[in-house]
C-alpha cells in the first residue's frame, strides 16, 4: 500500500497527547487562502524552488527529462506546466535550490521512521497523528497506516478538515483514537469565500463525529478578515457547545471528551508561496495578539466549552 | 551604603539579588579587562585595581587565556628553565600566594572569601624541560591528541574528610603521617621524596590558615565601622566563623558551607579544580543537625547554598544512589536547586535521573530550565552510567559512589584518579591519516572497505599512543605538579605520602575521549553513497578537492554533493550505521588492553569546547566540510541533521553510539519548544529526557531558549548581559564568550535555518 507524503515531522507537540510524529499526506478538498502548508495542497508531488539557495550548476537541466528544466538563451527556465515532478532534478541538486514536496512511500517505509520514535510515545503518551493535506483524502493509505499503528500499539490520531465523504472518514473511526477537526466558520458564504468551499458537509461530519464515542478536539485556526472577531468565535463555540449534548444524548461524556483549542494565524508560510510560485494572498494579515487570543479563548469557555489556546 | 534604614532588614531574597547584581557587574568588569572568556565563569574575581596585571597564559583545560595576576607577586623558581617544580616548590609558591591574596567579604554574603588569580598562571613553563616526551610527539601531533601528559585535576575529592578535620587536623595528620613514613619508609631516596611532598602539603594547610585568618580579621575591622546593624552582625558572625575554622573543624550548616567555599576557591585557584561532587550528601548532616536544633530554617539554608553558588561554578550531583542504591534525594536536594533557581547565574549542577531517583527531582530541574532559561540544571543518567563503570570490573557497590564532578565526568570522590576530559583523539586526524594513506600508498586501490581498514590501523596507533602518554604522566606528574590540594582531601595520598597521579588512591580509571564522530560518520557515508554506489565522484576527484578545500566552483558544487547525503543523526541513515561503527571500533580499541604500566582506561564521547581548535586543526573533510571549520560537538550530530531538527532523532542516534564504560557521550541540546512551562512543556521535556537515559544515554547538556533572543543577544551582547548558556559541559554568561563561540551556539539553535 502506497501514499503520497510531503513530510514526516518527529518531536511534533502540538498535534495531539505527548510527544507525537505528524506524517503529513497530499490532497486537500479546501483552499484556504492562508494555508499554512501549500505544498502540501495538490494531490501530486511538487517542486519546491529556493533561487537563493541556488549555485548555477545546471545539473537541474542536465537532469530533465521532461522538457521543463532547460536553457534558453543561456538563461535556465523552470517550466511547471511541464514538469512532472519525476525529482531527477531535486536528486542533483546539491544546494538544496530545488526540494522535492511529495514522495510515495509504502506503509512500512513510513513506519520504519515513526517507529524510531516508539520509546518516546510510550513514555509520552504520545503516538502518531495523519496531518496534511487531508489525510482522509487517501484513505486506503491512511487507514492500512493507522491499522498497522494500532497492531503496534501506538496511539493514534487524525487531523481532518472534515470536507471529505463521510464513509471515508467513518472508515477511520476503528484505528483512531483521536479526532482532531478544523471548524473555521459557521456561515456558509464566508466559508465559501475563505475556503473555496461551503461548510454543510463539514458541520455534518462534526455532528456525526460527536455521534461516536472518539475523543475530539475541534481546531479554530484564527485569522483575521476571516474568523477573529469574538461573534465568530462564539458562533463556533456555540456549535461545539451544541455537538457536546449530541455526545451526551448519545450516551457520552460530552464535556470531558470534546474540546476547543484556538490556533493563531501565523506568517511562516510565506517562503513556501514562493517556492511554488504561488500567490500569498494572507500576506498582508497580521498575527492576532497574544491579548487578542486571550479574549478568543474566554469567549469560547464562555460558551461552556473547554477551550485552549496557543 | 545599601540604603537599608534600622528598621527594615534585607530579606534573603534581597541580598540574593544584590548578590546576583555584585557578580553581573564584577563581570562586566571580567570583560572589559581581559576580554572573551570561553570557559566555565569560575566565579573569579578580579584582584583590585591597583594589584593586577594582565598576561596570556594557558587554562587548565589547556586553552589559550588572557589572565589576571595579583601584580607583584613572584613565584621563586628552583630550575634554571625559570619553572618550580616537585611539592615543595609547589607547596611552598603556593603558601605564598595565599599569604599575599586579598582578602574579599561581601558583607551581604553570609560566606567570606573571593579568589582573584590563578596559581597556574604563575607556573612557566608548565612542563619541567628535563623530562622529555618528544618520542611521542609525532603520533600526537599527526592523530591531534590531547595526550593528557602534564593535565592537572580532572578527579573529585572528598570533602568528608575536610569537614571532619578541618585544617587543624589535617596538619595534624600530615605531621602524624610524616613521622609514620620517617619510621617505616626503608628506601631512603623514597623517603627524601615523601618528605618533599609532606612539605608541600604542610605550606598549602598553613597558606590556608593564613588566609583564612586575615579574611577573619578584616571581618572584624569592618564590623566595627559598619553603620547598619544587620551587616555588623553577619560581619561579626563572619569574624567568629572564620577565627574558629583557621583550625577547627565546622559545626554548623553555616560552617560547613564556608568551609566548603574555602577549599573549593583554593582548589580552583590552585589548578582549576571543579569538582564537588554530592553536595546534598556531604552538607545534609549539618542540614538535619541544624534544623532539629531550630538554628536552620529552608530560607536561611538556600540563602548560604546561594552564596556559596555564587563564588563557586563547582560542579554538583544532586540525588543518585548511595552504597546500597537507595536514592539520596533529600529536601536538601532541592533547596540546591532552589538556590540556583533564585541566583540565575552560571552553575554547573546535574540532578540524577534514575529508575530508583525521586522523578521530582527531574521535573523540578526541568521547570527551573522553563522559568530562568539559565541552562541549569543538566541530566546525569546515572543508572546508564553506573552500570557501564560496573563493565570495568567493579562491585555496584563501588560503582554507585562515582559521583558527577566535571563538564561530561565523574569519579569516586577521595578514591580515583581519572584525568577525565584531558585525553582526547580527533578521529578527523585519525581518518586524515587513513585517507592520506590509501590515496598515496604504492599498490592501494582505493575503496571503502581499505579506507575503513586504515583507520582502524591508524585509530589504534593512536590509542596505544595515548597509553604511552597516560604512563609516562602517571610516572612524571608529580615531579611537576602534583595534587597537593585535592591530595589533602584523598584517600591513601597523605597516608601513603603519595601524590594521587603516582599510586597515592586507590583506582586509576584514565578517561580517553573520542571527538568529531558526525564529522568522520558523515564522511563515510558520503563517501560510500556518492563514490562506491552512485559514482557520481572518483576517489581522485573528492581527494583533489579535499587537498584544494573545496575550491572553485566545481569544487563547491563538490562539497554540497557530499553534504547533502542523509548524515548521523537523520535516523536510520548510513551514516547512522558508521556512527555506530566508529564508536564501536573506539571502544573496543580503548577497552582491548590497559596502557602498559597496567592502568585501566575507558573511552567516552566529547570534545568539550575544543570543538573549534580541533577543527582548525584538521583539512577539509569529506562531509563537506571546510579545512579549518569546527569539528562535530562530542557524540552529536551535526546540526542540520534533519530537517525537522527533532530532538528524538538526535536522543535516539546519540544513545545508540555511548561506549558504555560508565564515562559518557553526553546529549548537546537547544531547545525552543514553542510552548510553555504550563502548556504541557515541562512533561515534554521530562519524557524526553528520561527515554533518552533508556535507551541507552548517559548526560544531558540543555539549552531551553529563546531562540530570537539569542540571535539579538548575538548581534549586541551588551544588551543580554545576564543571558546564560550552558557551551557544552560548562555554562557561562553569552556575552563572556568570543564572537567563534557564541556562532558555535548559533550554529546549533540554527538547525532548521
Amino acid at each position: 500500500m502506497e501514499g503520497v507524503v510531503f513530510n514526516i515531522q518527529r518531536f511534533s507537540i502540538h498535534d495531539g497527547p505527548g510527544i507525537r510524529t505528524t506524517v503529513f499526506l497530499k490532497g486537500c478538498s479546501l483552499r484556504c487562502f492562508w494555508c499554512h502548508n501549500p505544498e502540501g495542497i495538490r494531490p501530486k508531488p511538487v517542486i519546491q524552488f529556493y533561487p537563493e539557495r541556488c549555485i548555477d550548476c545546471n545539473e537541474c537541466v542536465r537532469a530533465c527529462q521532461h522538457g521543463a528544466t532547460y536553457l534558453l538563451n543561456g538563461e535556465r527556465i523552470f517550466d511547471r506546466e511541464q514538469c512532472i515532478a519525476c525529482g531527477e532534478c531535486v536528486e542533483t541538486c546539491y544546494a538544496g535550490a530545488r526540494v522535492l514536496a511529495g514522495k510515495t512511500m509504502t506503509v512500512d517505509e513510513v513506519m520504519a521512521e515513526v517507529l524510531q520514535d516508539r520509546a518516546f510515545y510510550e513514555a509520552s503518551g504520545g503516538g502518531i497523528t495523519l496531518s496534511g493535506g487531508e489525510p482522509v483524502l487517501q484513505p486506503a493509505f491512511s487507514y492500512a497506516l493507522l491499522e498497522r499503528c494500532k497492531s503496534e500499539g501506538l496511539h493514534t490520531a487524525i487531523e481532518t478538515c472534515g470536507n471529505v465523504r463521510w464513509e471515508d472518514e467513518e472508515r477511520m473511526l476503528p484505528v483512531t483514537d483521536l479526532i482532531m477537526m478544523d471548524i473555521k466558520h459557521m456561515d456558509p458564504a464566508k466559508h465559501r469565500w475563505a475556503t473555496g468551499a461551503t461548510n454543510e458537509r463539514i458541520l455534518a461530519a462534526a455532528r456525526r463525529f460527536a455521534a461516536t464515542d472518539k475523543p475530539i478536539i475541534f481546531r479554530i485556526p484564527v485569522i483575521p478578515t476571516v474568523n477573529d472577531t469574538v461573534e465568530e468565535v462564539a458562533a463556533i463555540a456555540s456549535y461545539v457547545h451544541e455537538l457536546i449534548g449530541v455526545r451526551n444524548c448519545a450516551g457520552g461524556d460530552g464535556e470531558h471528551t470534546i474540546s476547543l483549542e484556538l490556533l493563531p494565524f501565523h506568517k511562516l508560510a510565506g517562503d513556501k508561496y514562493r517556492s511554488l510560485d504561488m500567490e500569498y494572498r494572507a500576506r498582508e494579515l497580521q498575527p492576532p495578539s497574544k491579548e487578542h487570543m486571550r479574549l478568543l479563548t474566554e469567549t469560547a469557555l464562555s460558551c461552556a466549552v473547554e477551550a485552549r489556546s496557543r | 551604603m545599601f540604603g537599608v534604614t534600622e528598621s527594615r532588614e534585607l530579606t534573603f531574597d534581597q541580598r540574593i539579588d544584590a548578590l546576583r547584581a555584585t557578580k553581573l557587574s564584577i563581570t562586566q568588569e571580567k570583560q572589559r579587562i581581559i576580554g572573551a572568556m570561553n570557559h566555565d565563569d569560575w566565579g573569579l574575581i578580579l584582584p583590585p585595581a591597583d594589584r593586577r596585571e594582565l598576561v596570556q597564559t594557558m587554562s587548565a583545560s589547556g586553552m589559550p587565556i588572557t589572565d589576571a595576576l595579583i601584580a607583584g607577586f613572584q613565584v621563586k623558581s628552583n630550575h634554571p628553565s625559570g619553572g618550580f617544580f616537585g611539592p615543595k616548590a609547589v607547596g611552598m609558591n603556593y603558601r605564598a600566594l595565599l599569604e599575599q591574596h586579598p582578602v574579599y567579604i561581601d558583607p551581604v554574603s553570609s560566606l567570606a572569601g573571593g579568589y582573584m588569580a590563578n596559581f597556574m598562571s604563575y607556573r612557566k613553563p608548565h612542563w619541567n624541560p628535563d623530562l622529555d616526551f618528544s618520542f611521542l610527539h609525532e603520533n600526537q601531533h599527526q592523530y591531534g591528541l590531547g595526550s593528557g601528559i602534564g593535565a592537572a585535576q580532572h578527579f573529585c575529592h572528598d570533602l568528608t574528610i575536610g569537614f571532619q578535620l578541618g585544617w587543624g587536623g589535617l596538619l595534624e595528620k600530615i605531621h602524624h603521617y610524616r613521622d609514620v613514613q620517617k619510621a617505616t619508609e626503608k628506601n631512603p631516596e623514597m623517603l627524601v621524596q615523601k618528605l618533599d611532598f609532606y612539605e608541600g602539603l604542610e605550606h598549602i594547610v598553613l597558606g590556608m590558615q593564613n588566609w583564612i585568618r586575615r579574611t577573619a580579621e578584616q571581618a572584624r575591622a569592618m564590623c566595627r565601622v559598619e553603620s547598619n546593624p544587620q551587616l555588623r552582625e553577619n560581619l561579626e558572625a563572619i569574624a567568629d566563623i572564620n577565627a574558629r575554622l583557621v583550625t577547627e573543624p565546622p559545626k554548623t550548616f553555616r560552617e560547613a558551607c564556608q568551609w566548603m567555599n574555602w577549599y573549593q576557591m583554593a582548589a580552583r585557584m590552585y589548578n582549576g579544580n571543579g569538582a564537588l561532587g554530592r553536595l546534598d550528601v556531604l552538607l545534609y548532616p549539618y542540614y538535619e543537625r541544624d534544623t532539629a536544633l531550630g538554628i536552620l530554617d529552608d530560607e536561611e539554608a538556600i540563602f548560604h547554598l546561594a552564596c556559596f553558588l555564587v563564588r563557586n561554578t563547582d560542579y554538583i550531583q544532586l540525588g543518585g544512589p548511595d552504597e546500597a542504591g537507595h536514592d539520596t534525594t533529600s529536601r536538601l536536594s532541592f533547596l540546591t536547586l532552589e538556590a540556583a533557581h533564585r541566583l540565575k547565574i552560571p552553575a554547573n549542577i546535574g540532578v540524577c535521573v534514575g529508575d530508583e531517583v525521586d522523578p521530582q527531582l527531574l521535573r523540578r530541574g526541568v521547570e527551573i530550565m522553563f522559568e530562568d532559561k539559565c541552562a541549569t540544571p543538566k541530566f546525569l543518567g546515572i543508572d546508564r552510567t553506573t552500570e557501564g563503570f560496573m563493565r570495568n570490573g567493579y562491585p555496584a557497590e563501588i560503582a554507585r559512589t562515582r559521583a558527577y564532578s566535571g563538564c561530561h565526568w565523574s569519579a569516586i570522590p577521595g578514591r580515583e584518579y581519572t584525568l577525565n576530559d584531558c585525553v582526547k583523539i580527533n578521529f578527523g586526524k585519525v581518518f586524515d591519516a587513513a585517507l592520506n594513506e590509501m590515496m598515496t600508498g604504492a599498490g592501494i586501490t582505493p575503496s571503502i572497505d581499505t579506507l575503513y581498514t586504515l583507520y582502524g590501523k591508524h585509530l589504534r596507533r593512536a590509542v596505544d599512543t595515548i597509553a604511552r602518554g597516560l604512563d609516562y604522566h602517571l610516572e612524571h606528574y608529580h615531579q611537576v605538579f602534583p595534587e597537593l590540594f585535592l591530595d589533602l582531601l584523598c584517600y591513601g595520598p597523605v597516608e601513603k605520602g603519595l601524590d594521587a597521579s603516582h599510586g597515592g588512591v586507590e583506582f586509576y580509571n584514565l578517561c580517553v575521549d573520542g571527538s568529531a564522530l558526525a564529522t568522520v560518520a558523515d564522511s563515510f557515508a558520503a563517501l560510500e553513497q556518492r563514490i562506491e554506489q552512485q559514482h557520481r565522484m572518483s576517489w581522485q576527484d573528492i581527494y583533489r578537492h579535499l587537498q584544494q578545500n573545496w575550491d572553485g566552483a566545481d569544487g563547491e558544487k563538490a562539497r554540497l554533493m557530499m553534504k547533502s547525503i542523509p548524515r548521523y543523526g537523520s535516523g536510520g541513515s548510513k551514516a547512522d550505521e558508521w556512527a555506530v561503527r566508529l564508536s564501536d571500533l573506539f571502544t573496543r580499541l580503548v577497552k582491548e588492553k590497559p596502557t602498559l604500566n597496567g592502568y585501566n582506561m575507558i573511552p567516552g564521547l566529547f570534545s568539550w569546547a575544543n570543538t573549534i581548535p580541533m577543527g582548525k586543526d584538521l583539512g577539509a573533510t569529506p562531509n563537506g566540510r571546510h579545512a579549518g571549520e569546527p569539528i562535530s560537538h562530542g557524540a552529536n550530530p551535526d546540526p542540520g541533521y534533519r530537517k525537522d531538527g527533532a530532538p528524538t532523532a538526535m536522543a535516539v542516534a546519540i544513545a545508540t553510539v555511548q561506549p558504555g564504560y560508565g564515562n559518557t557521550a553526553p546529549m548537546q541540546m537547544e531547545l525552543d519548544p514553542g510552548i510553555t512551562k504550563d502548556e504541557g512543556g515541562v512533561d515534554h521535556i521530562v519524557e524526553l529526557i528520561k527515554t533518552h537515559f533508556d535507551l541507552g544515554g548517559t548526560q544531558i547538556n540543555l539549552n531551553i531558549m529563546d531562540a530570537e533572543q539569542v540571535l539579538e543577544a548575538h548581534k549586541d551582547p551588551s544588551k543580554y548581559p545576564d543571558l546564560v548558556v550552558r557551551v557544552t559541559g560548562f555554562s557561562a554568561y553569552f556575552a563572556s564568550l568570543s564572537p567563534e563561540f557564541r556562532q558555535l551556539v548559533v550554529d546549533r539553535i540554527l538547525t532548521e535555518k
